[in-house]
Protein backbone atom coordinates (compact mmCIF):
# COMPACT_ATOMS: atom_id res chain seq x y z
CA UNK A 1 0.00 0.00 0.00
CA UNK A 2 1.04 3.30 -0.56
CA UNK A 3 2.94 5.04 2.37
CA UNK A 4 0.65 8.21 1.82
CA UNK A 5 -2.60 9.23 3.82
CA UNK A 6 -5.26 9.80 0.90
CA UNK A 7 -5.02 13.73 0.88
CA UNK A 8 -1.19 13.74 0.95
CA UNK A 9 -1.59 10.89 -1.70
CA UNK A 10 -3.91 13.46 -3.54
CA UNK A 11 -0.83 16.14 -3.45
CA UNK A 12 1.68 14.05 -4.64
CA UNK A 13 0.08 12.50 -7.52
CA UNK A 14 0.27 16.09 -8.90
CA UNK A 15 3.09 17.82 -7.41
CA UNK A 16 5.66 19.17 -9.71
CA UNK A 17 8.85 17.74 -10.14
CA UNK A 18 11.73 20.40 -10.59
CA UNK A 19 14.54 18.73 -13.53
CA UNK A 20 17.80 19.80 -14.10
CA UNK A 21 19.80 19.90 -17.85
CA UNK A 22 23.21 20.30 -18.26
CA UNK A 23 23.59 22.04 -21.52
CA UNK A 24 27.03 21.76 -21.92
CA UNK A 25 28.60 20.53 -25.51
CA UNK A 26 24.75 19.88 -26.42
CA UNK A 27 22.48 20.23 -29.54
CA UNK A 28 19.75 22.63 -28.68
CA UNK A 29 17.58 20.43 -30.40
CA UNK A 30 17.92 17.83 -28.40
CA UNK A 31 17.88 19.70 -25.11
CA UNK A 32 14.37 21.17 -26.52
CA UNK A 33 12.74 18.00 -27.11
CA UNK A 34 13.81 16.71 -23.89
CA UNK A 35 12.44 20.45 -21.76
CA UNK A 36 9.27 19.92 -24.22
CA UNK A 37 8.20 16.45 -22.98
CA UNK A 38 8.94 17.42 -19.71
CA UNK A 39 7.05 20.73 -19.92
CA UNK A 40 4.18 19.34 -20.86
CA UNK A 41 4.02 16.41 -18.58
CA UNK A 42 3.83 13.56 -21.28
CA UNK A 43 6.73 11.63 -19.56
CA UNK A 44 3.98 11.06 -16.65
CA UNK A 45 1.24 8.20 -16.82
CA UNK A 46 -1.40 10.69 -15.44
CA UNK A 47 -1.02 12.70 -18.55
CA UNK A 48 -4.16 14.15 -19.44
CA UNK A 49 -4.17 17.43 -22.04
CA UNK A 50 -7.17 19.32 -19.86
CA UNK A 51 -4.95 18.67 -16.36
CA UNK A 52 -1.44 20.81 -16.53
CA UNK A 53 0.42 18.36 -15.44
CA UNK A 54 3.75 19.94 -16.76
CA UNK A 55 7.03 19.97 -14.55
CA UNK A 56 9.49 22.52 -14.30
CA UNK A 57 12.48 22.23 -16.44
CA UNK A 58 16.33 23.80 -15.35
CA UNK A 59 18.70 24.07 -18.11
CA UNK A 60 21.92 25.19 -16.93
CA UNK A 61 24.72 26.22 -19.57
CA UNK A 62 23.47 27.44 -22.15
CA UNK A 63 26.33 29.94 -22.86
CA UNK A 64 27.92 25.91 -24.04
CA UNK A 65 25.35 24.56 -25.95
CA UNK A 66 27.01 22.86 -29.36
CA UNK A 67 25.68 23.64 -32.55
CA UNK A 68 26.85 20.57 -35.29
CA UNK A 69 28.42 21.46 -38.58
CA UNK A 70 27.90 25.20 -39.95
CA UNK A 71 24.59 26.49 -38.09
CA UNK A 72 26.19 28.97 -36.08
CA UNK A 73 26.89 30.69 -39.53
CA UNK A 74 24.06 29.49 -41.58
CA UNK A 75 21.20 29.17 -39.29
CA UNK A 76 19.11 32.40 -39.30
CA UNK A 77 16.67 33.55 -36.52
CA UNK A 78 14.15 35.97 -38.29
CA UNK A 79 11.71 38.73 -36.93
CA UNK A 80 9.72 40.98 -37.34
CA UNK A 81 9.33 44.29 -35.60
CA UNK A 82 5.97 44.92 -36.91
CA UNK A 83 7.47 48.41 -38.34
CA UNK A 84 8.49 48.90 -42.45
CA UNK A 85 11.21 47.44 -42.96
CA UNK A 86 11.68 45.89 -40.13
CA UNK A 87 12.23 42.46 -41.22
CA UNK A 88 15.43 40.92 -39.02
CA UNK A 89 17.82 38.26 -39.57
CA UNK A 90 20.04 37.51 -37.38
CA UNK A 91 22.94 34.18 -37.58
CA UNK A 92 22.74 31.97 -34.60
CA UNK A 93 26.09 33.23 -33.94
CA UNK A 94 24.95 36.91 -33.59
CA UNK A 95 22.11 35.74 -31.64
CA UNK A 96 24.02 33.73 -28.98
CA UNK A 97 26.41 36.51 -28.99
CA UNK A 98 23.23 38.72 -28.13
CA UNK A 99 21.55 36.60 -25.25
CA UNK A 100 22.89 33.30 -24.58
CA UNK A 101 19.59 32.12 -23.54
CA UNK A 102 17.52 32.65 -26.92
CA UNK A 103 18.32 29.59 -28.82
CA UNK A 104 17.74 27.54 -26.34
CA UNK A 105 14.63 29.26 -25.53
CA UNK A 106 12.95 29.27 -28.90
CA UNK A 107 13.81 25.91 -30.06
CA UNK A 108 11.74 25.16 -26.72
CA UNK A 109 9.21 27.29 -27.99
CA UNK A 110 9.05 25.74 -31.03
CA UNK A 111 8.27 22.36 -29.82
CA UNK A 112 5.34 23.51 -27.48
CA UNK A 113 1.91 23.17 -28.89
CA UNK A 114 0.90 26.01 -30.06
CA UNK A 115 -2.11 26.59 -27.72
CA UNK A 116 -3.22 28.40 -24.89
CA UNK A 117 -1.04 26.79 -22.33
CA UNK A 118 1.92 27.42 -24.66
CA UNK A 119 2.58 30.34 -22.74
CA UNK A 120 2.30 28.95 -19.08
CA UNK A 121 4.58 26.11 -19.89
CA UNK A 122 7.45 28.52 -21.22
CA UNK A 123 7.25 29.98 -17.46
CA UNK A 124 7.81 26.66 -16.39
CA UNK A 125 11.33 26.66 -18.14
CA UNK A 126 14.39 28.16 -16.28
CA UNK A 127 17.61 28.88 -18.60
CA UNK A 128 20.91 30.08 -17.05
CA UNK A 129 23.33 30.89 -18.91
CA UNK A 130 26.12 29.34 -16.73
CA UNK A 131 26.12 26.93 -14.07
CA UNK A 132 25.06 29.18 -10.95
CA UNK A 133 21.37 28.83 -9.64
CA UNK A 134 19.62 30.76 -7.38
CA UNK A 135 19.01 29.12 -3.86
CA UNK A 136 15.66 28.72 -4.09
CA UNK A 137 15.54 27.36 -7.50
CA UNK A 138 18.35 24.92 -6.76
CA UNK A 139 16.55 23.29 -3.29
CA UNK A 140 13.22 22.38 -6.04
CA UNK A 141 15.35 19.96 -7.92
CA UNK A 142 15.07 16.49 -7.73
CA UNK A 143 16.89 14.91 -10.58
CA UNK A 144 19.29 15.23 -13.15
CA UNK A 145 18.65 14.71 -16.43
CA UNK A 146 21.76 12.72 -18.21
CA UNK A 147 23.17 14.63 -21.19
CA UNK A 148 22.05 13.17 -24.55
CA UNK A 149 25.61 13.54 -25.97
CA UNK A 150 28.80 12.47 -24.42
CA UNK A 151 30.93 15.05 -24.37
CA UNK A 152 34.32 14.24 -26.08
CA UNK A 153 37.24 14.79 -23.34
CA UNK A 154 40.18 17.68 -25.26
CA UNK A 155 43.82 15.95 -24.95
CA UNK A 156 44.46 18.42 -21.89
CA UNK A 157 42.04 16.77 -19.53
CA UNK A 158 43.40 13.28 -20.50
CA UNK A 159 46.80 12.11 -17.57
CA UNK A 160 49.67 11.29 -18.67
CA UNK A 161 49.36 7.74 -17.90
CA UNK A 162 46.67 8.20 -20.30
CA UNK A 163 48.27 9.51 -23.22
CA UNK A 164 51.53 6.77 -22.65
CA UNK A 165 49.11 4.08 -22.55
CA UNK A 166 47.75 4.81 -25.92
CA UNK A 167 48.70 2.03 -28.88
CA UNK A 168 50.98 3.62 -30.99
CA UNK A 169 51.45 2.71 -34.55
CA UNK A 170 55.52 3.72 -34.57
CA UNK A 171 57.91 4.45 -31.58
CA UNK A 172 60.43 7.46 -33.43
CA UNK A 173 63.84 6.21 -33.41
CA UNK A 174 66.02 8.25 -30.37
CA UNK A 175 68.03 10.54 -32.97
CA UNK A 176 64.21 11.40 -34.80
CA UNK A 177 63.82 15.03 -35.41
CA UNK A 178 60.01 16.10 -35.39
CA UNK A 179 59.30 18.88 -38.25
CA UNK B 1 -30.86 8.22 -29.00
CA UNK B 2 -27.53 9.88 -27.96
CA UNK B 3 -27.25 11.65 -24.20
CA UNK B 4 -25.27 14.46 -25.74
CA UNK B 5 -28.16 16.85 -25.45
CA UNK B 6 -28.37 16.28 -21.61
CA UNK B 7 -26.15 18.08 -19.04
CA UNK B 8 -23.17 17.02 -17.98
CA UNK B 9 -20.48 17.44 -15.78
CA UNK B 10 -17.06 15.81 -15.01
CA UNK B 11 -17.02 13.63 -11.66
CA UNK B 12 -16.14 16.34 -8.54
CA UNK B 13 -16.42 16.22 -4.85
CA UNK B 14 -17.21 19.07 -2.32
CA UNK B 15 -14.55 20.66 -0.21
CA UNK B 16 -11.38 20.50 -1.97
CA UNK B 17 -11.51 17.35 -3.70
CA UNK B 18 -12.21 15.62 -0.94
CA UNK B 19 -8.62 16.26 0.75
CA UNK B 20 -10.19 17.62 3.94
CA UNK B 21 -12.44 15.86 6.60
CA UNK B 22 -15.57 14.64 6.54
CA UNK B 23 -18.64 17.28 6.18
CA UNK B 24 -22.01 16.01 5.95
CA UNK B 25 -23.09 17.85 3.07
CA UNK B 26 -26.78 17.69 4.08
CA UNK B 27 -27.72 21.04 6.17
CA UNK B 28 -31.41 20.77 6.75
CA UNK B 29 -34.11 17.94 6.51
CA UNK B 30 -38.16 18.54 6.56
CA UNK B 31 -40.61 15.83 7.24
CA UNK B 32 -44.17 16.61 5.59
CA UNK B 33 -46.29 14.16 6.38
CA UNK B 34 -50.54 14.16 7.25
CA UNK B 35 -51.60 13.21 10.70
CA UNK B 36 -55.14 11.25 9.25
CA UNK B 37 -53.82 10.08 6.02
CA UNK B 38 -53.40 6.64 5.04
CA UNK B 39 -50.34 7.15 2.83
CA UNK B 40 -48.22 8.59 5.61
CA UNK B 41 -49.05 5.60 7.75
CA UNK B 42 -45.20 4.54 7.18
CA UNK B 43 -43.73 8.44 8.15
CA UNK B 44 -45.86 8.22 11.44
CA UNK B 45 -44.22 4.89 12.15
CA UNK B 46 -40.89 6.54 11.19
CA UNK B 47 -41.51 9.51 13.29
CA UNK B 48 -42.42 7.50 16.42
CA UNK B 49 -39.66 4.98 16.34
CA UNK B 50 -36.82 6.13 14.10
CA UNK B 51 -36.33 9.97 13.90
CA UNK B 52 -35.06 11.26 17.22
CA UNK B 53 -32.47 8.75 16.92
CA UNK B 54 -31.49 9.92 13.52
CA UNK B 55 -31.28 13.25 14.89
CA UNK B 56 -28.96 11.98 17.31
CA UNK B 57 -26.64 10.69 15.38
CA UNK B 58 -26.38 13.55 13.00
CA UNK B 59 -25.73 16.67 15.01
CA UNK B 60 -24.77 18.45 11.93
CA UNK B 61 -28.21 18.03 10.34
CA UNK B 62 -31.62 20.28 11.28
CA UNK B 63 -34.55 17.60 11.28
CA UNK B 64 -37.90 19.59 11.19
CA UNK B 65 -41.51 17.26 11.53
CA UNK B 66 -44.05 19.55 10.13
CA UNK B 67 -47.77 17.80 10.23
CA UNK B 68 -49.56 18.79 7.73
CA UNK B 69 -53.08 18.41 5.61
CA UNK B 70 -51.34 16.75 2.98
CA UNK B 71 -51.80 13.28 0.41
CA UNK B 72 -48.26 13.25 -0.61
CA UNK B 73 -46.06 12.98 2.18
CA UNK B 74 -42.59 13.92 1.48
CA UNK B 75 -39.02 14.57 2.55
CA UNK B 76 -37.43 17.74 1.82
CA UNK B 77 -33.62 17.97 1.74
CA UNK B 78 -31.55 21.03 1.74
CA UNK B 79 -27.91 20.65 1.29
CA UNK B 80 -24.89 22.99 2.06
CA UNK B 81 -24.36 23.73 -1.65
CA UNK B 82 -27.89 25.23 -1.88
CA UNK B 83 -29.78 22.63 -3.57
CA UNK B 84 -32.71 21.66 -2.02
CA UNK B 85 -34.22 17.70 -2.93
CA UNK B 86 -37.74 16.48 -2.81
CA UNK B 87 -38.65 12.74 -2.25
CA UNK B 88 -42.14 11.46 -2.37
CA UNK B 89 -42.74 9.18 0.07
CA UNK B 90 -46.19 8.17 -0.49
CA UNK B 91 -47.09 4.84 1.04
CA UNK B 92 -43.86 3.71 1.99
CA UNK B 93 -42.64 1.82 5.30
CA UNK B 94 -40.61 2.72 8.32
CA UNK B 95 -37.77 0.78 7.25
CA UNK B 96 -37.91 2.30 3.35
CA UNK B 97 -37.76 5.62 4.63
CA UNK B 98 -34.92 5.00 6.99
CA UNK B 99 -33.26 4.30 4.14
CA UNK B 100 -34.15 7.11 2.22
CA UNK B 101 -33.01 9.23 4.84
CA UNK B 102 -29.81 7.53 5.16
CA UNK B 103 -29.14 7.95 1.41
CA UNK B 104 -30.12 11.49 1.37
CA UNK B 105 -27.65 11.95 4.45
CA UNK B 106 -24.91 10.70 2.55
CA UNK B 107 -24.81 12.57 -0.72
CA UNK B 108 -23.45 15.85 -1.74
CA UNK B 109 -26.08 17.75 -2.95
CA UNK B 110 -24.72 17.85 -6.10
CA UNK B 111 -27.13 17.46 -9.04
CA UNK B 112 -27.16 13.58 -10.06
CA UNK B 113 -26.55 14.27 -13.96
CA UNK B 114 -24.83 12.23 -16.26
CA UNK B 115 -21.12 11.56 -15.85
CA UNK B 116 -18.42 12.25 -18.35
CA UNK B 117 -15.49 10.25 -18.32
CA UNK B 118 -16.99 8.16 -15.67
CA UNK B 119 -13.51 6.16 -15.42
CA UNK B 120 -13.64 3.07 -13.22
CA UNK B 121 -11.89 -0.25 -12.16
CA UNK B 122 -13.01 -3.12 -9.88
CA UNK B 123 -9.52 -4.16 -9.60
CA UNK B 124 -7.57 -1.12 -7.88
CA UNK B 125 -3.92 -0.76 -7.75
CA UNK B 126 -2.51 -2.44 -4.46
CA UNK B 127 0.63 -0.38 -5.76
CA UNK B 128 -1.43 2.75 -5.32
CA UNK B 129 -1.52 5.78 -6.97
CA UNK B 130 0.91 6.75 -8.82
CA UNK B 131 3.13 9.68 -7.85
CA UNK B 132 6.41 11.62 -9.16
CA UNK B 133 9.04 9.40 -7.05
CA UNK B 134 7.32 5.90 -8.04
CA UNK B 135 9.92 3.92 -9.61
CA UNK B 136 12.38 6.73 -9.43
CA UNK B 137 15.54 6.77 -7.01
CA UNK B 138 15.10 10.15 -4.89
CA UNK B 139 17.81 12.65 -4.97
CA UNK B 140 17.96 14.79 -1.90
CA UNK B 141 20.21 17.41 -2.91
CA UNK B 142 21.22 16.74 -6.59
CA UNK B 143 24.01 19.37 -7.65
CA UNK B 144 25.36 19.95 -10.91
CA UNK B 145 28.19 18.07 -11.78
CA UNK B 146 29.85 21.41 -13.43
CA UNK B 147 29.82 23.16 -9.81
CA UNK B 148 30.45 20.37 -7.87
CA UNK B 149 33.72 18.96 -9.97
CA UNK B 150 35.07 22.60 -10.55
Amino acid sequence: MSSFSRSAQQWATFARSWFLIDARMQPPGKIASMCSVRLQGKHKPIYHALSDCGDHVVVINSRQIAFSGNKWEQKVYSSHTGYPGGFKQVTAAQLHHKDPKAIVKLAVYGMLPRNLHRRTMMQRLHIFSDDALPDDIRANLTEELQQPRAIPRKLSEYTPEEVEAFPRLWTPPEDYKMK
Amino acid sequence: MTSRGTPSRFLKSVLQNGVGRYVCQLKRVSIVFSKKAQSSLGVRDFIEEGVVDYAKKNPGTVVYVSPQACNVPKIVAEYLNGNVREELVTSKTSQQISEILTKLTNQSGLDIIRLRKPFHTDSPSIQGQWHPFTNRPLLIDPKPPTASTK
